[in-house]
């Protein structure tokens, strides 16, 4: 009997494969009765987990069960998809706030005085990375001391903080 | 290579850049994310083009980009991630059901 051509299977097995639910096993496909069963626990088990998805991260869901969980796993865990997204939310806000700011003006200035740009830009540009991956780790051993609650809270008051500097600088050129 | 140029060039951006607002971001975000990988390649990439516009552009920076509403939109963009990440630590607080 070919239960695989049964669309009410075939709609289980594309839903369970979606959300990266157990998979159903081979010997269940046989029976179409057991195949249902599976099928539902699976998906159920799926429904609880997306249930318990962290806020702000809707992409990742599948992939992130509790933010708690997953600090104790490796980056590598998270997906690309979500590390991505990570990565271009970063560059966009940093880059946004740090054109027009005193750090790229001392780069421009010096590039333009001296004779070689290409030797400030490779000096700015060490001290830059240098700077950022202090930054990030600075954060990095912070959330080691501080609860998750704690740190989130404050890294939130912080970015607030930033962007209220930012609609400053904003409202004083309009000035 | 010029290598008083390439260290006083390296001084003056690293002490600016110390405390600066893009660093405050980097610690914010790298303690609260779950990629650290992620959010150091974003930091740097953009500090480098950020840079690497100054040096090609030069005194014509200021006319390309129209710096203030770039800065406004920076500011909506760093708001949003700080909603989100209060709003994360929140639910975390909430009774499980």
């Amino acid at each position: 009997m070919e239960s695989t051509t049964n669309p009410a299977s075939l709609s289980y097995s594309a839903e369970a494969t979606l959300t990266k639910a157990p998979v159903v096993q081979a010997t269940a496909v046989l029976d179409p009765a057991l195949h249902l069963e599976a099928c539902a626990e699976a998906l159920e088990q799926s429904l609880k987990r997306s249930a318990q998805c962290p806020a702000g991260f809707p992409d990742a869901c599948p992939d992130a069960p509790s933010d708690a969980m997953v600090r104790e796993i490796s980056n590598d865990s998270i997906g690309f998809k979500a590390e991505l997204q990570i990565f271009l939310s970063t560059f966009f806000t940093i880059f946004l706030a740090e054109v027009g700011d005193k750090t790229q003006l001392t780069v421009l200035l010096m590039s333009a005085e001296s004779q070689s740009p290409w030797v400030v830009f490779l000096g700015a540009g060490a001290a830059l990375i240098s700077t950022s991956l202090f930054g990030v780790l600075l954060g990095r051993w912070l959330s080691t001391q501080l609860s998750p609650k704690t740190l989130e809270t404050s890294a939130g008051l912080l970015l607030l903080g930033i962007s209220l500097m930012l609609g400053w600088e904003f409202f004083n050129s309009l000035a | 290579m010029n290598w008083h140029l390439l260290s006083l060039s390296f001084a003056m951006v690293f002490v600016s850049e110390l405390g600066d607002k893009s660093q405050l971001a980097a610690i914010a975000l790298g303690g609260s994310t779950r990629s650290m990988r992620a959010v150091f390649l974003g930091t740097a990439v953009a500090l480098l083009l950020a840079s690497f516009l100054g040096v090609i552009l030069g005194g014509s920076a200021a006319q390309v980009l129209p710096t203030r509403w770039v800065k406004a939109i920076a500011a909506i963009g760093f708001a949003v991630m700080g909603v989100r990440l209060l709003l994360s630590a929140r639910e975390s607080d909430l009774p499980e059901t």
